[in-house]
């Protein structure tokens, strides 16, 4: 395989959850070297939520190795335990992060603060360091100590009170969504932008990611709205403001589609010609020069009635068939499919073999999602099963810290390698 | 003068809707990001909200606003060879050429790939799509809409009986956008070091994948599908301390029964110091409610008979938590409840937004003296602050406002 465009960077990574962890992972992706610091006395959360894996008995996996949520965002990465909660833990982890490239903590300020990892105490024993710190509202302000995780962050940055249906209450989206793309994303972004600025200058720099900031950047219209028009501008469900019909609409019933089986199609009309292409689609061509349907500004004004039609038109389609065809005619247009149709029947992301499966020892055989950034002549991929917890320890210490047998059984048995 | 982390970096872009986000950020870092558009402008110069009293014109479009800060307008009909040779002229002058057309667009106009990279071996050249450039899907017709459907995110969304929900603010494009300008950072690092270019190749539905959350696992592991659960959530009915409340003007959400911050105990304390504990300081909802936390509830899971006394004294004390919040507005709730760290989440509107404590005091938001269209206006901060070479947000260009400079240059 060829060489992958990060190797020879070192990642310390002292994230937990999801969003550090997946930007660290994408680093790995490319052929970054990450170092997971981790602990038994303060287990990333996420090591212990399901889904687990299962016995063939149907029994579920136990421990740390385990979780399915975990180790897909931890591929290839090394696992060192380490108790930042004692000294000589903080000084191993400043010999970790002095032989680093980058260091990236996603903890609040006030652990940052308490475990002495903060950018002025780091570059002291690396100066060029690029130290990225993803805390939830920012490394200082008033409200610097305010808790928070994904689920948290979407009502907080305004993605709840602008996503579903207007006679819903704002109950959020089903995920801990900013945690997967935009706070991952946007981090490795920046550290590779400071890293661009290294190899120039030799200097290296401290990136703030507030999770608050980075969400609320990409969230839209909403609030640049508020701030040039005075509005307040709220949910409207699946409707745009400039294409019609646009939304989600119900087809047969899938009794395949395990414990899911209602099937929906998307469609989005950007235009009277794709409108008249779906009409005609779904056998209703004469309908699309009806006065109340005729233009965009006509189905924005009777768009619940258009809604219903387009309903009671596809409610007997079978969804892949009836996107395909309208696919064949040029509209967007798309099923919502759920997992099982991502991994096992979606014949594209099959070709383009989107999933990559790993041999994990505890789990077993699992799928992992790759990068979805390919690159054709420096690709990334998934480089291996995520490490079982303290997996690392001793090649880290042994390897890159230069640590002998002796030192290194004195900080076991002092309780520092945990 | 401020260093740049993108200095010296030109883009060329021929993005709408899909890849307009990823050369904003890289603008906003300091690339000089070239954006050719069509006569008239694409779609997303004619998607609104626009600002008032500018309603349907190409420079007032805050859709377009919000994804192409910090970069130049150019006008060219790619459709006439004159204005392909020059566009060819350009992309040649640049570093990154990022692109958002249908598959074989450009290449059909000699701007693709293959085309270029023939005379500039150095080019990156990032391709934001629907479906990618490859695969039986990969001529496939796209919007936001079908990349949230197709990668896996709306199955996830609302309330059982409604509908699938669409997130709000394009975030398949927006997605698409972020995972194209890690892969073109990667790939320019290269570039820079040996010379060599590439294609960066991304797919708006693969794009979403990853914000499946456990969805993906819970197939793999256990053939079972995650659906939308609405407003409950993971859990199985609501529980004290949980779920979205109405305030007085609004909306928060709790998670204080989530492993992170102060327990319910602590939450009872604040109603009693307002004198608005009620019940809850009576039995049998104290004691309850002092070991009310998730050891607890996993505790009761494997014990059906406790669960069933548990249970039906759960409606008293939503209820009386539930009127505690109603007596106070969203932002009280928010700010006192995690100043004694527990876990409310304000359900922000974009007022709350342009008005949010931290946001202000950290001075996020900036200001374009001069807009695009109307008067000065504030305008969304960057995603990130870099110590020596901050994003700086620059205002979008109006149509074509660069074409002559730059093609000048050319």
């Amino acid at each position: 395989m060829s060489k992958r465009p990060l190797e020879g960077l070192r990642v310390a990574d002292f994230s937990w959850f999801g969003a550090g962890p997946i930007a660290a992972n994408t680093l790995c992706h490319f052929g970054a070297e990450v170092v997971r610091i981790e602990s038994e006395t303060k287990v990333d959360g996420i090591r212990m939520v399901h889904p687990f894996a299962m016995n063939p008995d149907g029994t579920f996996k136990s421990g740390y190795n385990v979780s399915g949520y975990f180790n897909n965002y931890n591929t290839g990465k090394l696992s060192m335990s380490l108790n930042l909660n004692t000294e000589k833990g903080q000084e191993i982890g400043y010999r970790i992060i002095e032989k680093s490239d980058f260091f990236l903590t996603n903890f609040t300020p006030r652990v940052v603060d308490k475990w002495n990892l903060r950018y002025d105490q780091i570059t002291k024993v690396n100066p060029s360091i690029i130290a990225a710190y993803a805390p939830m509202q920012g490394l200082e302000g008033p409200h610097r100590d305010f808790l928070g995780f994904g689920a948290v962050l979407t009502p907080v940055t305004g993605i709840s009170e602008m996503s579903g249906f207007p006679n819903r209450p704002p109950f959020g989206i089903g995920t801990n969504y900013p945690d997967y793309v935009i706070n991952p994303g946007h981090t490795v972004t920046a550290m590779l932008a400071a890293h661009r600025y290294r190899l120039k200058t030799g200097k290296g720099q401290c990136v703030e990611l507030p999770q608050l900031e980075s969400v609320v950047n990409a969230l839209g219209t909403a609030v640049a709205e508020r701030l040039a028009n005075g509005t307040n501008p709220t949910r409207t469900g699946n409707r745009h403001p400039a294409y019609s019909p646009h939304g989600a609409f119900r087809c047969a019933d899938d009794p395949g589609s395990v414990n899911s089986p209602d099937r929906w199609v998307v469609v989005a009309c950007r235009d009277d010609a794709e409108w008249m292409r779906v009409a005609g689609v779904l056998g209703h061509g004469d309908i699309a020069q009806d006065g109340r349907f005729n233009s965009l500004v006509a189905r924005k004004d009777n768009e619940d009635e258009l809604e219903g039609l387009v309903n009671s038109w596809t409610a007997g389609w079978k969804a892949e068939e009836l996107c395909a065809a309208l696919q064949a005619a040029g509209v967007p247009a798309g099923v919502v499919q759920n997992a099982q149709d991502m991994l096992d029947r979606d014949p594209h992301l099959k070709d383009r073999e989107y999933y990559q499966y790993v041999e994990h020892a505890e789990a077993g055989r699992e799928a992992h999602d790759s990068p979805a950034a390919r690159l054709s002549e420096t690709p990334g991929w998934v480089p291996g099963p995520a490490p079982l917890m303290g997996e690392h320890t001793m090649d880290v210490c042994e390897r890159i810290i230069g640590l002998t047998m002796d030192e290194i059984a004195d900080l076991l048995a002092e309780g520092v390698l945990v | 003068m401020t260093d740049r982390a993108l200095e010296g970096v030109r883009v060329i872009e021929f993005t709408d809707e899909i890849g307009s986000y990823c050369g904003r950020l890289l603008g906003d870092l300091g690339a000089e990001v070239i954006k050719v558009e069509p006569p008239g402008g694409g779609r997303e110069r004619h998607v609104g909200p626009f600002i008032t009293g500018f309603e349907g014109e190409p420079d007032a479009s805050l859709a377009f606003w919000v994804h192409n800060t910090s970069k130049k307008s150019v006008v060219l009909d790619l459709d006439l060879p004159g204005a392909q040779e020059t566009a060819r002229k350009l992309a040649l002058s640049a570093d990154i050429v990022l692109e958002d057309y249908p598959v074989g667009y450009l290449s059909a106009r000699g701007l693709g790939y293959e085309q270029l990279r023939s005379q500039k071996p150095s080019l990156v050249y990032t391709s934001v799509t629907g479906f990618g450039q490859t695969g039986p899907h990969a001529g496939w017709a796209y919007a936001d809409i079908v990349g949230q459907a197709m990668g896996g995110l709306m199955t996830l969304a609302g309330q059982q009986s409604d509908p699938p929900n669409l997130i709000y603010g394009r975030q398949a494009d927006v997605s698409a956008s972020i995972h194209a300008a890690q892969g073109t950072m990667i790939a320019l690092l290269h570039a820079e070091a040996t010379g060599q270019g590439q294609l960066v190749d991304v797919s708006a539905q693969e794009a979403v994948s990853i914000s499946q959350e456990t969805a993906m696992q819970f197939w793999d592991f256990h053939k079972k599908n995650r659906t939308r659960t609405g407003e409950l959530g993971a859990l199985p009915i609501r529980l004290p301390g949980s779920g979205t409340l109405k305030t007085k003007d609004g909306y928060v959400l709790l998670l204080i029964i989530a492993p992170a911050g102060k327990d319910l105990p602590d939450l009872v304390a604040w109603m009693r110091e307002e004198g608005k504990a009620g019940k809850l300081d009576e039995e049998p909802y104290a004691s309850l409610l002092a070991k009310f936390n998730m050891a607890f509830l996993t505790q009761l899971m494997g014990n059906p008979a406790e669960a069933v006394t548990v249970l039906q004294h759960l409606g008293a004390m939503n209820q009386e938590i539930a009127n505690f919040f109603a007596s106070k507005t969203a932002k009280e709730a928010y700010e006192e409840g995690q100043n004694r760290q527990l876990l409310v989440g304000i359900v922000s509107t974009p007022k709350d937004l342009a008005e949010n404590t931290q946001l202000r005091a950290r001075d996020w938001y900036v200001t374009f003296p001069e807009a695009p269209a109307g008067p000065a206006v504030e305008f969304p901060g960057p995603p990130y602050r870099l110590s020596e070479t901050p994003a700086l947000i620059a205002r979008p260009p109006r149509l074509g406002e660069h074409t002559e400079a730059v093609l000048a240059a050319l």
